[in-house]
C-alpha cells in the first residue's frame, strides 16, 4: 500500500493542486484520496484500472472540497515562493499558468491536467471524465482555447 | 485582426493537438519558418504544455494515510462489535415484549379499553363480527417487526459511523 501511494501521490496530489489552488490544502486531500480509495480497494477490477479509478476519487474529492468552501482562491505569489522556496522566472510562469487555470471551469481544468500529465492515455482521460475518446478530444481543443484567452497580455511572462 | 497579428494563429493549438490534416500539417510547417507571430504562438503553447505536464509533489504523506487507514479499521471493529452487541439487546427486549408484555397488556387493559369504547359509542355487537385473532400471534408479529426495524435502524447507524 505504501508503495502504490508512491507510486501515485504525485498524479493525485496535481490532479488536486490544479484544482484546490493551495498546497497545504491538496495535501490533506491527497490523503482523504488514498483513504477513501484503500477502504475501496476491492472495487479496482485490476491493477491496470487502479490509476484511472484514483483520478476519479480525486476529481470528487477535490469537487467536495469546492462545494464546501464554494470559491476557489487565486495561488498567492507567497504560498508559490513557500511551496518551491525560491523565486525565479519559472515559478512566475508557473503561477501565471496556474491562475490562469483556475479561471476555467472545474472540466476544463480537470480535463487539461488529466491530458497533459505525462503517461495518461486518452482512454484513460476519458474513463475518469465519463466521455468518449472522441469527445475528450473536442473538449481539450475548447479548454486550450479558454486557457488561451485567460492568458493574453501575459506573453511576456510566459516565453 | 489585431496589429503584428497572423491569420493562421489558431491553427498552433490544432496543430499541437493534431487536428491537422497531413497537407494542412506540412503547409503549417513551411508557414511557421516565414511567421515570427506564429512562432512566438506556438512558443507560448510550448510553455503551457510544458507547464500542465509538471508533476507536482506532495510531502512525504505515506506513514499519515496508513495511520488514518489503521485508526477506520479499528473503528470499524468496534463498531461491528456495537452493532453485535446492539442487535442482541435489541433482540431480547423484543422478545421480552413479544412474549410477557404483550400478552399481558392484550389480555387485561385492552380488553377493557374494547368494552369501555363499545359502550360509549354505542356500537353493540361490532366486535363479534371481527374475525377471531389470537392475540398471542398479534404479540408475536409485532415483536418480530419490532426487532427487524430495529436491526435496520441499527445497522444504518453503525454503517453511518464508519
Amino acid at each position: 500500500m505504501t508503495r502504490l501511494i508512491t507510486i501515485h501521490k504525485g498524479l493525485v496530489f496535481t490532479i488536486i493542486m490544479r484544482m484546490t489552488n493551495d498546497y497545504h490544502t491538496s495535501e490533506d486531500l491527497t490523503q482523504d484520496t488514498f483513504i477513501k480509495a484503500f477502504m475501496n480497494i476491492k472495487r479496482v477490477k485490476s491493477g491496470e484500472h487502479f490509476r484511472p479509478w484514483i483520478c476519479t476519487i480525486a476529481r470528487n474529492v477535490a469537487r467536495d472540497y469546492h462545494r464546501r468552501a464554494k470559491n476557489s482562491a487565486a495561488v498567492s505569489f507567497d504560498q508559490v515562493k513557500e511551496f518551491h522556496g525560491h523565486w525565479d522566472d519559472s515559478i512566475r510562469k508557473r503561477v501565471v499558468i496556474q491562475d490562469a487555470l483556475a479561471k476555467l471551469a472545474e472540466r476544463d481544468r480537470m480535463m487539461l491536467t488529466l491530458t497533459y500529465y505525462q503517461g495518461l492515455t486518452l482512454r484513460e482521460v476519458a474513463d475518469v471524465m465519463k466521455m468518449t475518446e472522441s469527445n475528450v478530444k473536442v473538449c481539450i481543443h475548447r479548454a486550450r482555447k479558454r486557457l488561451r484567452k485567460q492568458l493574453e497580455g501575459y506573453e511576456n511572462e510566459l516565453v | 485582426m489585431k496589429m503584428n497579428s497572423c491569420e493562421h494563429v489558431d491553427k498552433v493549438i490544432d496543430y499541437r493537438l493534431h487536428r491537422l490534416t497531413g497537407k494542412q500539417e506540412k503547409e503549417f510547417e513551411a508557414h511557421l519558418e516565414s511567421c515570427a507571430v506564429c512562432r512566438q504562438e506556438m512558443a507560448i503553447e510550448l510553455a503551457i504544455e510544458g507547464e500542465l505536464a509538471v508533476e507536482l509533489k506532495p510531502g512525504f504523506i505515506e506513514d499519515r494515510v496508513m495511520v488514518h487507514l489503521r485508526l477506520r479499521r479499528e473503528q470499524g471493529l468496534r463498531s461491528l462489535w456495537l452493532y453485535i452487541y446492539r442487535v442482541i439487546v435489541l433482540g431480547l427486549t423484543a422478545a421480552v415484549v413479544t412474549f410477557v408484555l404483550m400478552p399481558f397488556l392484550l389480555k387485561f387493559p385492552l380488553k377493557s379499553f374494547f368494552e369501555i369504547s363499545q359502550l360509549a359509542s354505542g356500537l353493540d355487537g361490532l366486535l363479534d363480527g371481527l374475525p377471531q385473532v389470537n392475540p398471542i400471534f398479534v404479540a408475536v408479529g409485532f415483536g418480530y417487526v419490532l426487532l427487524i426495524a430495529s436491526s435496520i435502524y441499527t445497522l444504518a447507524r453503525t454503517r453511518r459511523w464508519q
